[in-house]
């Protein structure tokens, strides 16, 4: 696994403002450099793969803006690539929280120590973890062999509720099959928020996603109902764009079908 | 030569066809002018035999004029001419009105109602620089100093605000009406009346109709309605008013409700005013719940957009965010549905009362600010009529062209054309007063009936609006910089509107005339100006204007807006954009550009806030884009070449122009031109997986 220095902190971007990060609030954004995972459909490449040449922002200037926003921004969303890879991720957090900030992380839950360690030490207040896919298959959809039993104990600790979360899947044609996304939204059914997210076409870690088509939008609609009924609780489930209308599932889809194509 | 020798047949503007009889040519110059009858006389010969040489058969009257006109000028009587001159317009050009849609005004639809408002509106408007203003300002408007807004509108007022008190209290009772209906006793007459009223409105005004507190004067009506009647209700008003697409040129009343969560304090103590115009025995103060029942309603129906999911473009709601706003029971919760709104249709208009400022907002961001005496009519509330006569703006980067980069030079030149538009204003309060003064036979009848001893157009209360266009282009050719790349930049443009500001204290004082700054909304005038600047002012111009000088899409930035297509935190948006409205006493606004993202609710809450408390911020509304289908009628976030639903390629734009929502097929070239530029904030909006990194 991947691993920088504890001296330096990788921050190759900053958004000062933000207005979806954190949904119930203002946040800032910081971006670290470097991701242990490799899932095809990444819109982060650079932070991925070219993230050693990218210059470092340096933490005093992170400081400084903070701190010039901080009547109107009091919350940071630490993101990636992947934030739990690097071991300075507890100076870097630390500082902020020195700065009176609330933390969110994203991460992609591969690092369940590190997650369990920063929420003992009330480092963060949110979480919100990506699942990529069912974990039965989870080496296609990150694109490298990953040991599950982190995955899983990432999700069970996250799911004790220690701390504010959120759960988050991105669906992409042609590798996920419309019940991969059920098949998650019963693995974590208890959950308190699970989001979908549309696969955008962009320039993509893998090129030959860049070039595919989303999901219709009726699609996506159905696919949030759905995940909707199978969530326990149904809150934010699918942001706000969900209709309860139309909602029938499609089991025989041309589209879905053809996943074997790129993967 | 005898006229009976003249085998001519005139086709007249009567419609018939006449045997030449020269002395109509001496009357009409007579009758229309100050020429003496020697010389009238001699005139009509000299045109008879200019037509008889040409031995020509069929004339038409129009011709003759012109000709008699051509003679005039070589007789050197340029002011008989101007008397005598005919208005019209080019086969040409009417041919190509009919035919194309008109691009002037988004809100104007192509039909046929909507063309003979054109026509009327070009005779109007010739009317207007000929006979209502003088040389010096008409040629002003003609080069592009300055721009007098809605010519084709001399007859009227520029925009209002009005009260529902006023139908309350004295039912729909209008000059020369059918039938007279006394006040309503039911809320479904009441908003009836409501739209009617403002339907007549329309045909009086040139612009906006803005209806104050209207949550709250419809209080006492809704109290013991059941929540499904109240949202019935809700669901009416704003469906009345966003499909009478059918009144003036067939466009929608361009309609504002001002909605407050609190009572205000201006209307705590006032008598209610009930079913039948009678005094329900309370004040509004205690019809709180209720008037928060049907703002909660009305927002739940501008959430669920039209039947094919769009935004309204009409009713725009407006929503004082004040003080006691933050003391009001249940403000978080309200808040949120707003934001909600905001984010997923648009049309929340967030307008910053801070302090103890009161005031009715409308138009695209006019405001009228209520003093002392308004306050004291608010105990009254159907005295509170408002409106602004006429709107008249300056082009600044052509002053910045001609001010060869000297500040005294620039600022005298700002004074100058400022008084230009004085005397522009006096022009037209003096044209008003003349139609005012006709009362109920006049041809404004309805804005001088008296119903509470005072004329419905309180024309002392009257403003005038003085707007600014291109502040930034200004200071982009005067300083090198545009406002957002300096500090020095930036000051200099806040300078520059402390100056306008400064004049129109001592213009109010000096004229007794309630001159105002405004932002202009510019909708076609930003376009206007920097094509005529690239014309009279190239090749200096062409660095400055924005947009895409080969395709024609070109514009100035709107009032005193920094460049939109320039990335930059919204924050900093506000705050900056923030710094000119103190300044700018009608009314500002700042735009966030939203494009396709869809930013949580609780977010731009948190945002509102903090622009309240942190800025000095006017006014601020999130523009989202949509793509609507004709074919399927479903409608997607973003702006799209097809369907996301069914792929048809049969779709429609949907965002907002200036002030309101529209089509985008609507729109003039220099919109076009700025649509593309907006930044539409995509890194502060969109979620991390669809964005690459900031700095990247």
């Amino acid at each position: 696994m991947l691993c920088t220095g504890c001296d330096q902190f990788p921050i190759k971007g900053l958004i000062e403002t933000s207005f979806l990060d954190w949904k119930e609030r203002l946040s800032s954004v910081i971006f670290l450099g470097g991701c242990n995972f490799r899932c095809p459909f990444c819109h982060n490449k650079e932070l991925v793969l070219e993230h050693a040449t990218m210059e470092d922002m340096p933490v005093e200037y992170l400081i400084a803006t903070l701190r010039k926003y901080k009547n109107w921004i009091d919350s940071v969303v630490v993101s990636g690539g992947e934030p739990t890879i690097n071991m300075s991720l507890f100076g870097l957090i630390g500082q902020l929280k020195s700065e009176g900030m609330h933390v969110k992380l994203d991460t992609n839950g591969s690092n369940p120590s590190i997650l369990k360690g920063l929420v003992n030490d009330g480092l963060i207040d949110c979480v919100a973890m990506d699942v990529k896919g069912p974990l039965d298959r989870y080496s296609r959809w990150c694109g490298i062999n990953v040991d599950t039993r982190r995955i899983r104990e990432s999700i069970e600790f996250i799911m004790e509720g220690a701390i504010d979360y959120e759960f988050r899947m991105t669906v992409v044609p042609f590798l996920h099959q419309e019940d991969d996304v059920y098949e998650v939204a019963s693995f974590i059914k208890d959950a308190k928020k699970f989001f979908i997210q549309e696969f955008r076409p962009d320039s993509t870690l893998n090129p030959a996603y860049a070039k595919m088509q989303p999901f219709s939008s009726d699609k996506m609609t159905r696919i949030r109902t759905n995940v909707a009924e199978i969530m326990t609780r149904d809150e934010g489930v699918c942001e706000t764009s969900m209709r309860k209308y139309g909602a029938v599932r499609e089991k025989t889809d041309p589209v879905m079908q053809g996943e074997s194509l790129i993967g | 030569m005898e006229t009976t020798d003249l085998n001519l047949f005139v086709r007249t503007s009567e419609e018939s066809i006449l045997n030449w009889d020269r002395s109509k040519i001496s009357d009409a110059l007579i009758r229309e002018t100050l020429i003496d009858r020697d010389t009238a006389n001699e005139l009509s010969k000299e045109v008879e035999q200019q037509i008889r040489k040409s031995g020509i058969q069929v004339i038409t009257a129009p011709l003759i004029r012109e000709l008699v006109n051509a003679r005039l000028i070589e007789k050197g009587l340029e002011s008989t001419r101007k008397m005598h001159t005919r208005l019209g317009m080019p086969l040409y050009d009417v041919d190509s009105l009919i035919l194309h849609p008109n691009k002037e005004n988004a809100n104007v639809p192509h039909g046929p109602e909507a063309t003979n408002l054109t026509l009327a509106e070009g005779i109007k408007k010739e009317y207007a620089l000929l006979s209502v203003f003088s040389q010096e300002v008409g040629d002003a408007h003609m080069n592009g100093d300055i721009h007098l807004h809605d010519l084709g509108f001399i007859d009227r007022p520029y925009c209002s605000g009005q009260s529902l008190e006023y139908i309350k209290k004295f039912g729909l009772d209008l000059p020369h009406s059918l039938s007279m209906a006394k006040p309503a006793k039911h809320p479904e007459v009441l908003l009836a009346h409501l739209v009617k009223f403002a339907a007549a409105l329309q045909s009086h005004f040139a612009g906006a109709i803005g209806w104050d507190a209207i949550n709250i004067f419809f209080a006492p009506y809704i109290e013991g309605m059941s929540d499904a009647d109240v949202r019935q209700l809700a669901q009416m008003l704003i469906f009345e008013f966003s499909q009478q697409a059918v009144a003036r040129g067939g466009q929608a009343i361009f309609t504002d409700i001002n909605i407050y969560w609190e009572i205000p304090k201006h209307f705590v103590d006032v008598p209610a005013i009930g079913p039948g115009g009678t005094y329900t025995g309370k004040t509004y103060g205690e019809y709180e719940k209720a008037a928060q029942r049907f703002a909660w309603s009305l927002f739940e129906v501008f959430k669920e957009g039209d039947g094919a999911g769009r935004p309204f473009f009409f009713p725009k709601p407006i929503v004082h965010i004040t003080e006691k706003f933050f003391h009001t029971d249940g403000y978080m919760d309200f808040l949120n549905l707003i934001c909600d709104v905001a984010a997923d249709k648009g049309n929340t208009y967030y307008v910053f009362d801070r302090g103890e400022t009161a005031k009715i907002s409308e138009c695209c961001r006019l405001s009228f600010k209520l003093d002392e005496q308004d306050l004291l009519d608010a105990k009254e509330p159907w005295k509170m009529r408002y409106c602004a006569l006429q709107n008249v703006s300056l082009n600044l980067p052509r002053i910045a062209y001609m001010a060869k980069k000297d500040d005294t030079k620039l600022l005298n030149l700002i004074t100058e054309r400022f008084l230009l538009t004085v005397k522009a204003h006096k022009e037209k309060r003096a044209f008003m007063e003349k139609l005012l003064s006709l009362g109920e036979n006049g041809p404004l009848a309805l804005l001088t009936m008296n119903r509470d001893g005072s004329p419905y157009l309180r024309f002392n209360h009257a403003s005038h609006l003085v707007g600014m266009v291109g502040l930034n282009e200004m200071i982009q050719i005067h300083t090198g910089e545009e406002m957002h790349e300096s500090k020095k930049a930036l000051k200099f443009g806040i300078r520059v509107i402390a100056h306008m500001n400064l004049l129109t204290e001592k213009i109010r004082r000096q004229e007794k005339m309630k001159i105002v700054l405004e932002q202009t909304p510019a909708e076609s005038t930003s376009y206007r100006f920097a094509r005529l600047d690239l014309r009279y002012f190239s090749p200096e111009s062409g660095r400055v204007v924005k947009g895409d000088i080969a395709s024609g899409e070109v514009y100035y930035t709107n009032s005193t807006h920094l460049n939109v297509k320039y990335a930059m935190n919204p924050i900093e948006r506000v705050t900056t954009e923030g710094l000119f409205h103190p300044l700018i006493e009608a009314g500002s606004i700042s735009h966030i550009w939203l494009g396709e993202a869809q930013p949580s609710k609780e977010a731009i809450a948190d945002f509102v806030i903090k622009t309240f408390k942190y800025t000095t911020s006017d006014q601020i509304a999130f523009s989202p884009e949509f793509t609507t289908c004709n074919k399927c009628h479903r409608t997607s976030r973003g702006l799209a070449d097809t369907c996301s639903f069914c792929g048809s390629a049969d779709v429609d734009g949907i965002t907002r122009i200036t002030g309101y929502f529209t089509k985008v097929s609507s729109w003039n070239k220099g919109k076009l031109g700025e649509l593309k530029d907006r930044y539409r904030n995509i890194d502060y909006f969109s979620t991390s997986e669809k964005r690459k990194v900031a700095n990247e």
